[in-house]
């Protein structure tokens, strides 16, 4: 067991936190608070209402906004302390073997899924089962390379055996991802069923889904197995979360503001200050792996030629866009690989490409793209140095993402690109679009993780035999997979560091993805909710602990 | 609009013409002149004053087709130059209208917007009355099988709210300036339809059409030279008004996030692009609201008095 969570992890360097007080778990921060006075009165029973932003097609997936909301239904095995260690949940302890290939997990007696049938060891195998399987796409691309098979060696004794060591498997673990369902659920019920109410040992059960509108989920009052990093043990402080969806931003501002929800997520970066000064308790987790970052498509296109990569990189002021739009909350990210809240940070990765327009301009000469249009746009052999920037709105990117990418745009443009912006609606993200070799020239997206394990997720060859989907850049490169691979099976934490803060930097070298900003999960909580707090492994709420007050 | 309008008198051939159709009630006769001549202490026809409304919205409009021709004379920047340190500012003497996010001049947007948003105006007001007068004159104007469908298609589309037929169009074809005019134009052509409708079918019934039927004109002469005529005159001032309120669907697609791509100062996509900051930089709402506003009212305003004196003369 073994969990060093260095202190890029603070998310040093941000203007932010100088100046903002609170406590300084690893990634996130409480910086502001409206609890001036004596401590108020708990509140016994209630609804805690929630404003969320986007509404996700199942509870429970592969995708963040998802393990958001089954983090609330579905326990994990470990949990993520505030220092980032890993803690007790289900099971009560572990370890690996001596050649590393062996983990085994201790499980606790008497937790109980929602259905009734017991949280024991089978149960755990058979969810591996499911995740090896691709029951949930992200745990699979996470344990698949890794894990061979799982069984019980008795009631609460699971043994995992994996192909090459994996130092940091408990650690992944503890990704909301990796929520157990009730074996039961998943052979008997229908996939529909599932998705709308899965089945887990949660504080909370889902109760109903207005689709469009809100989920409701219940405590269940007989749930003792809250992980060790629980404020409180024992079932929720709060009957019921209703959980509502109210997509645009102001809006979600104004319902907080009125009274109508009792906290929100992702503050839009110009209403921090006005909120803080309102009184409303704010928080913010930078969220670790990879963070909004430029994919540039080296398989076909103007950015097949590593010259024009850098070029644009170069022609890109994008610490000063992001300062202006960011407003000091959203931080510059200069490291396209990782974010600053990852372990194994590079920060000479993050400081390749400050803005030099005139560097720009000497790649693209080089590059063949000399000869510049009326228009200013440069061409080349007759073609004009056309970009296709497709990005999906209100999905993946929020509006300060927008309002960045713009910039980014106009940076571009003036050495000679003409950068076509698609913004396209969050159905067609969920529909897969814009997502093939052919779609675009350079994508901007993230992808969370705990660790810089997402180095092998993002950039493990995507290969006809095994092919890789989340390879934005479709690069291929043999050695660089190889020195993620080693890195992820290097159990000398210091070596570990070393071989994933080297392929950082060849991906930063031949200008394969480069950092725009970091992803954020920002959450502002009224004056009569206490203890909500953001679960410390992707940020998300954890209503666990929370409890409203008069 | 479906009274018999005076348009018949001002269209119809000379008199004397072979086949004149012009009701012998309004048929100039010689002398008419000197008995219409005002009389030796006849009190005089009082001079109208000019008319204050058409002529601001004749003036507005020219303003907004000088912005939509010539942007860099009223406004010399790029709409497009950031300003990082200068965003949300309120409106001032250096700045207008304000600034938004990136510090983008608003002004010089709005400006800089007008062509795109008049064009996607024109043309929707364009495809919306082609595709109206095709499929009123297939009800009006054909044998009973092809009037028929028109008929249905007509009531098929009006089944449709306006803003959902042109989402369902815009969902096909892809956000674009194209999809908006074509969805603007579907979504908006079934109400102009039955008027049009209603405009031919009261010509076909009217006197001279009889008349000409009855002296033996052929189809074609007829619907070409009487129908036709007399019936779609009217749409000048339809039109005028149309292209105001396409402008103001457009818009709210736009708002919608289903027009064009940013960074598109297009008036519909600045409306969306500000409503983020509504809060904190009103200004961006508020500002690009009224521009659109003041175009329809010029424009409706416009058409309606083009649309008065083709009916009634004044």
């Amino acid at each position: 067991m073994r969990t060093p969570r260095p202190s890029a992890r603070i998310g040093a360097g941000l203007a932010m936190m100088a100046v903002l007080a609170g406590c300084s778990a690893p990634g996130t921060e409480l910086v502001a608070s409206s609890g001036a006075g004596p401590d108020p009165a708990p509140v016994a029973e209630g609804t805690l209402v929630y404003g969320h932003q986007q509404e996700p097609p199942c509870v429970y997936g592969g995708w963040i906004e998802q393990g958001y909301l089954s983090h609330q239904v579905l326990d994990g095995l470990v949990s993520l302390d505030e220092d980032g260690h890993v803690v007790p949940w289900l099971a009560t302890d572990w370890h690996e073997s001596a050649d590393h290939l062996t983990w085994t997990f201790t499980l606790q007696e008497g937790p109980t899924f929602s259905d009734g049938t017991p949280v024991d060891a089978q149960a755990i195998v058979d969810n591996i089962d499911y995740w090896l399987a691709g029951g949930n796409g992200t745990a699979q691309v996470w344990i698949g390379p890794y894990v061979d098979s799982a069984r019980a060696l008795d009631a609460t004794t699971v043994e995992v055996a994996l192909s090459q060591p994996y130092p940091r498997f408990a650690e992944n673990l503890t990704q909301p991802y990796f929520g157990l369902q009730s074996p039961a659920a998943l052979a008997e019920r229908t996939a529909e069923e599932n998705c709308r109410q899965p089945i887990g040992s949660g504080p909370f059960t889902v109760t109903e889904w207005n689709r469009g509108q809100n989920i409701v989920l219940d405590r269940r009052d007989d749930y003792d197995w809250a992980p060790a990093n629980a404020a409180v043990q024992g079932p929720a402080r709060v009957a019921r979360v209703d959980w509502r969806f109210i997509t645009d931003p102001t809006a979600r501002t104004a319902a907080l503001r009125s009274g109508e929800v009792h906290a929100i997520y992702d503050i839009q970066a110009f209403e921090w200050s006005a909120l803080e000064s309102e009184g409303y308790e704010l928080h913010r987790y930078i969220t670790p792996g990879r963070p909004q970052q430029l994919s540039f498509n080296t398989g076909r296109g103007p950015f097949a030629d590593e010259r024009v990569r850098q070029a644009f990189a170069y022609s890109l002021d994008r610490e000063s866009v992001v300062e202006a739009v960011g407003r000091g909350v959203i931080p510059y990210e200069g490291n396209g690989p990782v974010s600053r809240s990852t372990p194994a940070y590079s920060e000479e990765a993050a400081a390749r490409y400050s803005y030099d327009p005139e560097r720009a301009r000497e790649l693209l000469d080089a590059a063949g793209w000399s000869e510049v249009g009326e228009d200013g746009v440069r061409v080349k052999d007759g073609e004009r140095l056309h970009i296709d920037f497709p990005y999906a709105i209100n999905s993946t990117i929020n509006q300060d993402g927008a309002a960045i990418i713009q910039g980014l745009q106009q940076y571009a443009e003036e050495v000679g690109f003409e950068v076509e912006l698609i913004p396209y609606p969050p159905s067609a993200a969920a529909a897969g679009a814009y997502s093939g070799p052919e779609d675009y020239d350079v994508s901007i997206g993230y992808w969370t993780s705990v660790n810089a394990g997402i180095l092998l997720v993002n950039w493990r060859q995507n290969l006809p035999e095994s092919p890789n989907p989340s390879n934005a850049a479709f690069y291929n490169d043999p050695a660089l997979e190889a020195t993620i691979r080693e890195a992820n099976s290097a159990v000398d934490p210091d070596e570990q560091d070393a071989l994933y803060r080297q392929a950082q930097e060849h991906i930063a070298d031949h200008a394969l993805s480069i950092g725009v900003y970091d992803r954020l999960s920002t959450l502002a909580v009224g004056p009569h909710v206490d203890g909500l707090r953001q679960e410390n492994s992707q940020g998300g709420p954890v209503f666990h602990d929370a409890h409203l007050v008069d | 609009m479906t009274t018999p309008p005076l348009i018949p008198t001002r269209t119809a051939p000379p008199t004397g013409a072979p086949g004149s159709l012009v009701p012998p009630s309004s048929t100039p006769v010689p002398g008419a002149e000197a008995t219409l001549a005002p009389q030796a202490g006849a009190p005089r026809r009082p001079r109208r004053r000019p008319p204050l409304g058409p002529l601001a919205a004749t003036a507005t409009l020219a303003v907004f087709a000088l912005a939509a021709v010539a942007p860099g004379l009223l406004a010399p920047g790029s709409p497009e130059a950031l300003d990082l340190g200068a965003t949300l500012q309120a409106p001032s003497a250096a700045h207008w209208f304000g600034t938004d996010e990136l510090g983008r001049d608003l002004y010089t947007r709005v400006v800089h917007g007008t062509g795109l948003s008049l064009l996607i105006g024109l043309g929707a007001a364009a495809v919306s009355l082609t595709l109206a007068v095709l499929l009123a004159a297939a009800s009006a104007l054909t044998g009973r099988i092809l009037s028929g469908v028109a008929d249905r298609t007509i009531e098929i589309l009006f089944a449709f709210p306006t803003l959902l037929l042109a989402l369902l169009l815009i969902a096909t074809l892809g956000p674009s300036p194209l999809s908006l005019v074509l969805a603007v134009g579907v979504g908006t052509a079934p109400g102009y339809a039955r008027i049009v409708r209603g405009q031919l079918l009261t010509v076909r019934t009217s006197g001279y059409v009889e008349a000409a039927t009855a002296l033996g004109h052929g189809r074609r002469r007829i619907i070409g030279r009487h129908i036709l005529p007399n019936a779609l005159r009217p749409l000048v001032g339809i039109f005028t008004m149309s292209i105001g309120q396409s402008i103001v669907w457009a818009s709210s697609l736009a708002f919608l996030g289903l027009g064009v791509a940013p960074p598109s100062p297009e008036w519909g996509a600045l409306l969306d692009a500000g409503r983020t900051y509504l809060t904190a930089a009103g200004w961006l709402v508020i500002i690009p609201g009224l521009v659109i506003a003041l175009l329809a009212l010029a424009a409706t305003t416009l058409g309606t008095s083009i649309r008065n004196r083709l009916e009634t003369g004044d």
